[in-house]
């Protein structure tokens, strides 16, 4: 097994890759009573079109797919649910979907053997019939009405209407009723085919274990698996442009809603670790909680708490959101882009920058307070490309010039999109 | 035990967890008062003034400058409800000295800030700066008018509000818009003088604080010195004296802009025997504590009626509330199945095996606690508000003993108070 370390942190990842392609990745922390299990496969909502490794058919599936085989997953041929099963056992289990990867996951801190057998039997045996389907259109049905209610959702996704015109990122990622619909046994068996291989899956490990044992048991508990080529999946041409640079909507709040977003271009994909560390301390300084401007908007009451803010970004998307409530909008989003004005011609201060750098590295380290966080963490990244220790190891290599590059080539107003959530 | 509490003066005691589960050091500060109308918007406008300034940092830039140079140190405080007390809490979270990237003193000076947070604030002429409490007046004023932007919370505060109508639990923690006009700097400074006087404190370190007498530090601190020693004023919370209640069911329906409808139902247990309140629990996990529960089972699996079916059990209330996300034609249907289960589990309609799966569930949890530093935190303050001292293992062992015949008898006593529904 490969060792990676952090020794800043005191803490080591063991990684290895299964003869049938499978990545595992085992974090041990000693003396917590907590086990996490996660296990994700690369098949997101964005990947909706794609060339089948074994049979080379070019699929196109409807909006959803992705999000509801999780659902399904757990449903088993003697009629038995595994999530039920895990949580008889007092396991926390669950699942989720984002825009690039899907992940089954349990919580415990007994029957830890019997929750691996479940998880690792349930993910490698679907059963999807014409009836089971049917019935889990209602239940989807249900949570797309509850994200069509919810303005923070609607807020994302129109920001995400404006950074991208064709991009499947834009797309709910539960899909919608209408393309739910379409979804069959057939589609479903496919996309599992594809993607659920074990060579577009990893599974993070994080609790007190010893890793050679406890790789050799996941091992024992994997069912053989032909290799399978490379699946092609198939995206609309990277843009350079944004789509539109504003989008509002009514809804019931009381106090506006906004989002604030600027598409990265130039996503290369290059030291992404960097890039990321450089945006986090920009956007601290920008609209941290010390910044001026955060500081001058409480006083005017135009913002209430500090906007939250972030870099998504994978092969085929990168940008930097920033969102929050206030009663003047417009003003917020003035207010950042003279900051941003400001700190490009005046350049990055010194002071500032090293404060900021300390908050930021102290926020990464946090992140390690927990095995369930631990292991998500690992595993988003590793979708991303990303190892994660680099967050912590290359923090110092991020310096004040750095920053002022990245200020310069990312925080441009013509990529810059405004979402608002209005009250009726 | 890594856990142990000492009496700093009478009313004030310190409470101290050892462990190297995190990476941080987290302090807690508590202050309990009864709850009650015409204080419930002033302890809340308090928080709001408090963390604007102390004598040593006068302004939210300094304070935030200050924690950012300890590696992003956090600071944040509200109220919350427990039982009939309104808490006032504030805590700070820090890395542990350990994981800094080089040797600095944090614990002392981390001790010093919160303290000063609660006990030390900015005051102009013997009153809070107005320019505070009139900034602070208008964004509560916001909070409160917002509480309509999540319609699942709003619907189970509504519900507790009729449930526990003109009683002190039924209050909003964020307090009432139209209390907030009469409050003047002079009169919030003199109730806060009179309230620190009078109130029931707490203070909690946690994390790696071997090497450090963390009492002298509380003691010789000059804010802790000049506090008197108090008789405390608050309501202990005592677990067999509820009171029961045989009205007939209220039904409130509420009208607002949504797709999807909120169904919250408050639950009276009506049982104050001893240790009834573990065998409530067990009953609520049967009910709707997790995907085997009747209601996830039967509203959500079976029926397709929602998304979300779950209850959850209020300790300290003896009541439980039981929410679901449902289509809106389908409130009756979804009504008749839920009180269906309640019948259900009277008629003693579940097996031992659903009875040992919800106490895995609530041990779980349980065990789980010593995972998380503030929920530790929070277990400790819990007891300490308790007429008796109940340590994890003792909690974990009563849970247990819990028998069918227990839960069955406990659900012949369970009565519907109120059903609140959300509807477009």
């Amino acid at each position: 097994m490969k060792i990676v370390e952090s020794s800043k942190i005191q803490e080591k990842a063991y990684i290895e890759q299964l003869k049938n392609g499978l990545t595992i990745i085992i974090v041990p922390k000693k003396n917590t009573k907590k086990k996490y299990v996660i296990w994700g496969t690369h098949f997101g909502s964005i990947d909706n079109h794609f060339i089948m490794p074994k049979t080379k058919e070019e699929v196109y599936i409807p909006d959803g797919v992705a999000h509801f085989l999780e659902h399904k997953m757990f449903e088993q041929p003697d009629g038995t649910n595994s999530l039920d099963t895990l949580m008889s056992l007092g396991i926390d289990a669950n699942a989720y979907t984002t825009n690039n990867h899907t992940a089954y996951l349990f919580e415990c801190t007994n029957h830890f053997e019997e929750g691996l057998d479940e998880l690792l039997n349930y993910v490698q045996h679907p059963y999807f019939t014409d009836e089971n389907v049917e019935k889990e259109k209602g239940i989807i049905g249900q949570e797309i009405n509850m994200y069509d209610d919810d303005p923070g959702w609607q807020l994302y996704i129109n920001a995400m209407d404006c950074l991208y015109k064709e991009n499947p990122i834009k797309i709910d990622i539960a899909g919608t009723v209408e393309s739910i619909s379409k979804i069959t046994p057939d589609v479903l068996y496919k996309c599992y085919n594809t993607f659920y291989h074990p060579s577009n899956m990893t599974m993070v490990i994080c609790g007190d274990f010893e890793p050679e044992e406890i790789l050799e048991k996941v091992k024992s508990k994997l069912e053989p698996n032909e290799n399978q080529g490379e699946i092609k999946r198939i995206y609309p041409e990277k843009e350079q442009t944004i789509n539109k640079p504003f989008k509002s909507v009514k809804m019931e709040v009381s106090t506006p809603i906004f989002m604030i977003g600027f598409k990265d271009v130039q996503n290369d994909q290059e030291e992404s670790v960097k890039k990321h560390i450089a945006i986090q301390i920009l956007l601290e300084m920008i609209i941290g909680k010390s910044s001026k401007l955060y500081q001058e908007c409480y006083k005017q009451g135009i913002l209430l708490s500090q906007p939250d803010f972030d870099y998504e970004f994978s092969n085929q998307y990168a940008h930097i959101l920033i969102s929050g409530t206030s009663k003047d909008p417009q003003k917020v989003e003035k207010g950042i882009l003279d900051t941003i004005k400001e700190m490009r011609e005046n350049g990055i201060d010194q002071e500032h920058f090293e404060r900021i750098s300390r908050k930021v590295y102290g926020d990464f380290v946090i992140e390690y307070n927990n095995v369930g966080d631990i292991a998500r963490m690992f595993l988003a990244d590793t979708m991303k490309g990303v190892q994660t220790f680099d967050y912590i190891e290359q923090f110092e290599t991020v310096t004040r010039e750095y920053v002022q590059n990245i200020l310069s080539s990312i925080f441009k107003e013509e990529n810059k999109v405004t979402s608002i959530v209005e009250p009726n | 035990m890594n856990y142990q509490n000492q009496e700093i003066k009478s009313g004030i005691t310190l409470h101290q967890i050892q462990t190297e589960n995190y990476k941080t050091n987290l302090y807690a500060v508590f202050i309990a008062t009864p709850l009650k109308r015409e204080n419930v918007t002033l302890d809340a406008l308090l928080t709001a003034v408090l963390r604007r300034g102390t004598k040593n940092l006068p302004s939210q830039e300094q304070i935030s400058q200050k924690l950012e140079m300890m590696y992003g140190a956090s600071f944040d405080c509200g109220v919350e409800k427990t039982g009939d007390n309104h808490i006032i809490k504030f805590y700070l979270e820090a890395l542990s000295e350990e994981f800094l990237p080089k040797k600095e003193e944090l614990i002392e000076e981390c001790i010093k800030i919160i303290l000063d947070l609660a006990f030390n604030p900015l005051t102009e002429n013997n009153c809070f700066k107005p320019e505070y409490v009139e900034g602070e007046k208008k964004n509560l004023a916001q909070i409160i008018e917002g509480k309509i932007d999540n319609k699942s919370r709003y619907s189970y505060d509504r519900c507790t509000e009729e449930m526990f109508k003109d009683k002190p639990y039924g209050l909003y923690k964020f307090g009432y818009v139209e209390d907030l006009s009469k409050i003047t700097p002079e009169s919030l400074y003199e109730y806060y003088k009179k309230l620190i006087e009078n109130c029931k404190i707490d203070i909690f370190c946690s994390g790696r604080i071997q090497n450090h007498n963390i009492k002298e530090i509380v003691q010789n601190n000059e804010n802790i010195q000049k506090l008197q020693a108090r008789k405390p004023e608050y309501i202990v919370n005592n677990e067999t004296t509820e009171e029961e209640n045989n009205n007939p069911t209220k039904v409130v329906n509420e009208s607002m802009q949504v797709t999807q409808g909120k169904l919250v139902m408050g639950l009276n247990i009506n049982e104050t025997s001893e240790n009834s309140r573990f065998i409530a629990s067990v009953y609520n996990a049967i009910l709707g504590g997790g995907a085997n529960s009747k209601l996830f089972q039967n509203v959500r699996e079976k029926q397709s009626l929602a998304y979300t079916a779950n209850s959850g059990y209020v300790r300290a209330k003896n009541s439980i509330f039981i929410r679901c996300g449902i289509e809106i034609p389908n409130y009756q249907k979804a009504v008749d199945t839920i009180k269906q289960q309640l019948q259900d589990i009277q008629n003693g309609d579940f097996s031992q095996e659903d009875v040992q799966n919800s106490k895995e569930l609530i041990l779980a949890s349980v065990e789980g606690i010593t995972e998380e530093q503030d929920t530790e935190i929070t277990y400790y303050y819990g007891q300490e508000l308790a007429d008796q001292f109940v340590s994890i293992e003792e909690y974990a062992n009563k849970i247990k003993q819990v028998t069918k015949e227990q839960i069955m008898n406990l659900a012949k006593k369970v009565t519907i108070n109120t059903i609140y529904f959300l509807k477009d």
